[in-house]
């Protein structure tokens, strides 16, 4: 059985940033064997690792796909040192990468939706790839132990002697969460090293935190629950708050002054063949102003494209308040006027006509779509909603 | 003395039945299923979970929820969602509505397990029509994988919308042996199901 692949991140990746001795080769070197006894464990359980994952049922098993997202990676942090790296992209709809010390790079779905270009993707790639060539997850390991052990003995003094070690015990695992951030920023700060070395800007590395933070917000107002940004990372905090990246990226991308082509059209061009399946997973999220942001932000590079239209049109349907089915019947006819008459628009337009109360409509469009597609998993079902295949039936 | 004697006799109920046990569904007689939304007869003696998720729900398993977790969810109106949200504000959950149509429900449990399980792969299969309680309805199936173990799991499910509310019972078991084991015994459960008048 698949060790459970999210339950192991937690253990593995991220974290802290005591200072270590000077290794003698970076580990993205061919051929790097791990140095240390710390290091050669954290190697093979990664290893281990690494096969469940290939093998995981979360892998989107797209030859094309992870080669895209290497690409980008290359690109961004130079061929040299992403040899050392394989690339695994799983089918998870949230934003989010990962990178273990063996040199194993994981990327979510929904990472890939919400960068607007190669050089949003890449900058966090790159930043991944700098935990991986500053050793972060060695250090952090390194980092946890002591302080667990000093946290262990503080408890057992404090048992002996009756004094309260609460506190004491607090400020250390705070302590612990602050090598984390002050890890994640020298990630930060390395990943716009290379941005700024490739021919993507560096800038794009702040823009992504202030497209994640627009997005949060437009989710909160959706939902109605308060939208939180801070420049300060809490006691617990792993990272950094999302502003104060977007800021200091944005100082430090100034300072660069580098400039250079983003990538938005040639990325969406390279994503054309999975965008409908990103999409379709991020409508069904139910997160409708999150969503209507994401499918906004895609158009305002593309155009509203077929493909944008009928997600969009999917998102309100399923919403399906009366004036949503207006919207969403819109939508569908848009979407067959750019030329997007895929079968599944015309399912989801008839069916929208049908719950406006347009039946006769409506079956004109569900007809089309089994004529289109006879052999539909739900084709007998359809078949209920048009009233002459349902007697001939 | 009296309380005393009370707590000692409320501390022997306690260990006696303890809270949360799950309660038998013997084979044969029809059984109130879900508050009473559905009455159904088992071929077999299935375990009724008493931990629910919601008002709606019910849940009976055989080896633990698992291995084969048989669902009802019964009357559940427009403007409700199949199972309590676990935050309502943050991670709500898609509403049965009004306009509800039978080929929107497959849709319905995928975005419920979407948010409420946190389940990446959810795969919608065959949809046909088919009976729930003598009603007019529909037969789904899907698969699904679960990141806690990820393991892939089969689901079919039987619904049918009735006075504006939704029926529905799913049934699921890790693919691999299960699903198979159990699925004529669920069939034969389904085909005995009648919604409450």
């Amino acid at each position: 059985m698949n060790r459970p692949l999210l339950a192991a991140a937690g253990a593995l990746l991220i974290s802290t940033g005591a200072a270590a001795k000077e290794q003698p080769l970076p580990p993205f070197t061919l051929g790097y064997e791990p140095q240390t006894v710390d290091e050669r464990g954290m190697w093979s359980e990664a290893d281990e690792w690494e096969k469940s994952v290939k093998s995981s049922t979360l892998r989107v098993d797209d030859e094309g796909l992870n080669a895209y997202v290497r690409e980008v990676l290359c690109k961004t942090v130079g061929t040299d040192r992403c040899d050392g790296v394989r690339v695994y992209v799983l089918n998870i709809p949230a934003f989010n990468a990962t990178m273990s010390p063996n040199g194993m790079m994981m990327v979510w779905t929904g990472l890939l939706l919400r960068a607007r270009s190669e050089a949003e993707l890449g900058a966090v790639l790159g930043h991944e790839f700098a935990h991986f060539e500053l050793r972060h997850s060695l250090k952090g390991f390194q980092a946890r132990r002591s302080a667990s052990d000093v946290l262990a003995w503080t408890q057992v003094l404090g048992n002996a002697l009756q004094v309260d070690t609460r506190n004491s015990q607090f400020s250390l695992i705070g302590s612990l969460f602050r090598f984390n951030r002050e890890q994640e920023k020298e990630a930060d700060l390395l990943g716009l090293d290379y941005l700024a070395q490739s021919k993507y800007p560096s800038r794009s590395a702040s823009e992504v935190w202030q497209h994640l933070m627009e997005e949060a917000d437009a989710t909160a107002t959706g939902r109605k629950i308060k939208k939180r940004h801070r420049y300060r990372a809490g006691f617990f905090d792993t990272h950094p708050t999302e502003l104060d990246r977007a800021d200091y990226l944005l100082e430090q991308s100034m300072a660069k002054g580098d400039t250079g082509d983003a990538g938005a059209a040639s990325y969406y061009a390279a994503l054309s063949p999975w965008l409908p399946k990103l999409l379709e997973d991020q409508v069904r999220l139910n997160d409708f102003a999150g969503t209507e942001y994401l499918l906004n932000s895609i158009a305002a590079t593309t155009g509203w494209t077929g493909e944008l239209l009928q997600a969009r049109a999917e998102l309100f349907a399923t919403r399906g308040n009366p004036r949503d089915l207006i919207t969403a019947t819109t939508l569908y006819l848009n979407a067959i006027d750019v030329g997007h008459s895929r079968p599944a628009t015309m399912r989801g337009l008839g069916l929208s006509l049908v719950k406006s109360g347009k039946r006769s409509e409506g079956a004109e469009y569900l007809r089309k779509y089994l004529e289109a597609e006879p052999g539909a998993p739900d084709a007998s079902l359809i078949r209920m909603y048009v009233p002459d295949e349902r007697t001939a039936k | 003395m009296i309380v005393r004697g009370a707590c000692a006799a409320l501390l022997v109920l306690a260990l006696t039945t303890p809270a949360g046990a799950h309660k038998l569904v013997e084979p044969g007689s029809p059984e109130k299923v879900a508050d009473g939304a559905f009455r159904a007869t088992s071929g077999t003696t299935w375990n009724r979970l008493q931990q629910s998720e919601g008002k709606y729900q019910e849940v009976w398993t055989i080896d633990g929820h698992k291995l084969n977790r048989l669902a009802f969810y019964g009357g559940v109106p427009a403007g409700k969602p199949l199972v309590k949200e676990r935050d309502k504000k943050r991670d709500p959950l898609p509403k049965v509505t009004e306009s509800m149509l039978l080929p929107d429900v497959p849709n319905l449990v995928e975005r419920t397990y979407r948010t409420q399980y946190d389940i990446p792969i959810f795969n919608i299969g065959k949809q046909e029509p088919a009976t729930l309680g003598g009603k007019e309805g529909i037969r789904f199936e899907y698969t699904y994988v679960d990141p806690g173990d990820e393991v892939e799991r089969r689901g079919e499910a039987y619904a049918a919308i009735e006075g504006g509310k939704l029926y529905l019972v799913t049934f699921e078991a890790p693919s691999l042996h299960y699903f198979a084991r159990d699925a004529a015994e669920v069939r034969s459960i389904v085909k005995s199901v009648t919604l409450r008048p």
